[in-house]
């Protein structure tokens, strides 16, 4: 009785969160049907090593298989990140639930609000794992294949006699394809587009019966959030006739609740070899963190009163 | 630990005119699972909840953690409301049939709640070890928890009640689909519970165990508390009295309802085996309710 002193909250909320996020990641790591999706992406990643360059083709082509890698590999991230967030946050609510295991948790002192950031943490630890070694993966890749195409453009460009200005213009052109700091930044924006989804999977888990819904649900948002902007440019442009005020509110709200993915084009942009900005970048993670933040606290909001 | 005075008088569970309603979408009229409940259990106590299926066990343990909130009413543990996170550092509690996460191992099973609980390092190691010697899974600590048992699984689940040591234990129906003996170890483990001083609050079906180990008793029928007290005095009969003998041999017994015969206004009542009184009490009482 006496080794354990009772203060009016054991540990730190930023602890027991972390708890909760390690069992979490431990839970998805042992349900094998995500090692078979982690396998897949790690397989469609790697399998670029196998695809022998082009000979024939002239300067072009050796950038564009670089492209194509990064294409690749990124939607294979961007397919793998967004269907684990949401299938894996979407699974684990109902699931304690059913199994009552919440009982268990929130007669510990465990503030709900705890319990919902673990489960969101422990998502998103395993989706950035699964990121990073796809990203490793894929910079060793396009590391290797930048080289060689290099070597062959080089070569090439030696024997029709290229002015040396020519050589290294084609070469920096080259390597600004190759993996680069702006990769980098593609990569976290992608860990950012699947933290807005495992949070908003997070918030309709609160409310939804079953985790089909929630998957369906999470998806259409997903979708509509990539057609969002257009919408509202038009909105907006029939609303200028009208009340403009209205229009325009109502449009902001909308934007506020539902994530615009059209930011995420960016990702596009580094795939052609443009640079991305450190603002764009610092841009997107405010973006991405308000979502997230903002899901969080509306689960919250709708968990806190529910009752089991 | 410093002890308040004040504290002793405090009682563990403090529930107050509690009602709960739960609106089901296919009814019009609520269903009213707990209808104007009032329990108070005293530090040490060991109260017994009985009633039956879906009178209301479960729901006001529920609203006594904070996992369903009371319609009306209040529910308190050691003075602080449930409906607070903090109300919940001094209480075990194990779930009606408790499932626990697959994928875990009793041992880490052990170990996540202890770190919910704060504890960490060597306490926590300790404390792991000694639990689950307490309630005898040290030879399956390293199987997944999907593996088990009924009984073990509320073996593990009583283990995962008392890990941060609280001064309130909550047993929802804790020797459901466990075997005889197992049965009867948890019975003894409340027991030992109640002489190391910790409050339990329990239901149960198996009234014969609830009369061995529980000092007070209430019993819930449709939501509403019908009968509650102390158990000796509620299952105490006045004006009569119990000899148990032993080995009597029925000359023996002659000559006693011989003797009692030659003496006037005594009679016997009856004579045979003892029965669990509190079995006779529950029926009595439930059938007098029953319309
Ligand atoms: N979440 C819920 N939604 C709707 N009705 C509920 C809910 N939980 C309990 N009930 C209803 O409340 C009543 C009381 O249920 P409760 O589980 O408290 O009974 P119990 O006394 O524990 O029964 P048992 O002995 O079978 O465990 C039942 O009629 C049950 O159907
Ligand atoms: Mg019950």
């Amino acid at each position: 009785m006496t080794a354990i002193q009772h203060q009016p909250l054991q540990g730190s909320h930023f602890r027991r969160i972390l708890v909760i996020a390690a069992n979490t990641f431990t839970q998805l790591v042992r349900m094998k049907v995500f090692y078979f999706m982690g396998i897949f992406a790690v397989i469609a990643i790697a399998s670029n090593f196998f695809d022998l360059p082009q000979h024939e083709g002239p300067e072009s082509v050796g950038s564009n298989v670089l492209r194509s890698i990064k294409s690749w590999s990124l939607g294979a991230m961007t397919l793998f990140s967004v269907v684990l967030s949401v299938v894996a946050t979407a699974l684990l609510l109902p699931k304690d639930v059913e199994d009552r295991t919440l009982y268990t948790i929130l007669a510990k002192p465990v503030p709900r609000f705890d319990y919902l950031a673990g489960k969101l943490t422990g998502v998103l630890m395993l989706v950035f794992v699964s990121l990073l070694v796809m990203d490793l993966l894929m910079t060793a890749v396009l590391h290797i294949r930048t080289g060689m195409v290099v070597e062959q453009q080089m070569e090439m460009a030696r024997a029709m006699g290229w002015p040396p200005e020519a050589i290294d213009s084609l070469r920096a052109e080259t390597l600004a394809n190759g993996p680069n700091l702006s990769l980098q930044g593609a990569v976290l924006a992608v860990f950012l587009r699947a933290s807005i989804m495992a949070s908003l999977a997070l918030l309709i888990s609160t409310f939804s019966t079953s985790t089909l819904f929630t998957t369906i649900v999470s998806f259409l948002v997903y979708f509509i959030g990539h057609f969002q902007a257009d919408a509202r440019d038009v909105w907006l442009h029939a609303g200028q006739e009208g009340e403009g005020v209205f229009a325009r509110l109502a449009a902001l709200l909308f934007s506020l609740i539902l994530p615009d993915f059209q930011l995420f084009n960016v990702i596009d942009a580094v795939i052609e070899g443009q640079a991305m900005s450190l603002i764009a970048l610092g841009k997107l993670t405010l973006v991405g963190l308000y979502y997230a933040v903002f899901f969080t606290f509306a689960s919250w909001f709708i968990f806190a009163d529910k009752e089991f | 630990m410093i002890r308040v005075p004040m504290a002793e008088s405090t009682p563990a569970v403090e529930i107050r005119n509690l009602s709960k309603e739960f609106r089901t979408s296919f009814r019009r009229k609520p269903l009213r699972a707990v209808d104007d409940v009032s329990i108070r259990i005293m530090p040490g106590e060991v109260y017994g909840l009985i009633g039956p299926n879906g009178s209301g066990k479960s729901t006001t343990m529920k609203a006594l953690l904070g996992l369903v909130a009371p319609t009306s009413g209040s529910c308190a543990i050691f003075g602080k409301d449930s409906l607070k996170t903090d109300s919940r550092n001094e209480v075990g509690f194990l779930p009606e049939n408790p499932y626990f996460y697959k994928h875990l191992t009793g041992a880490e099973t052990l170990r996540f709640y202890g770190k919910l609980c704060g504890l960490y390092g060597k306490a926590l190691a300790a404390r792991v070890d000694e639990l689950l010697d307490l309630v005898d899974l040290t030879n399956a600590r390293d199987r997944r928890v999907g593996g088990y048992s009924k009984g073990m699984l509320q073996r593990i689940g009583l283990a995962q009640a008392l890990i941060q040591e609280p001064r309130l234990v909550i047993l929802d129906e804790p020797t459901a689909g466990v075997d005889p003996v197992g049965s009867r170890e948890i019975r003894d483990l409340i027991l030992k519970l109640r002489d190391r001083g910790i409050t339990v609050f329990l239901c149960s079906h198996l009234l014969e165990q609830v009369q061995e180990v529980c000092d007070h008793v209430g019993i819930i029928f449709r939501g509403r508390m019908i009968r509650e007290g102390r158990l000796e005095e509620l299952i105490s009969i006045e004006d009569q009295t119990d000899i148990v003998l032993k080995d009597a041999s029925s000359e023996l017994l002659e000559k006693i309802t011989a003797l009692v015969a030659a003496t006037p206004g005594a009679s016997v009542v009856r004579t045979g085996k003892p029965r669990t009184t509190l079995e006779r009490l529950f029926l009595r009482e439930i059938k007098e309710e029953k319309p």
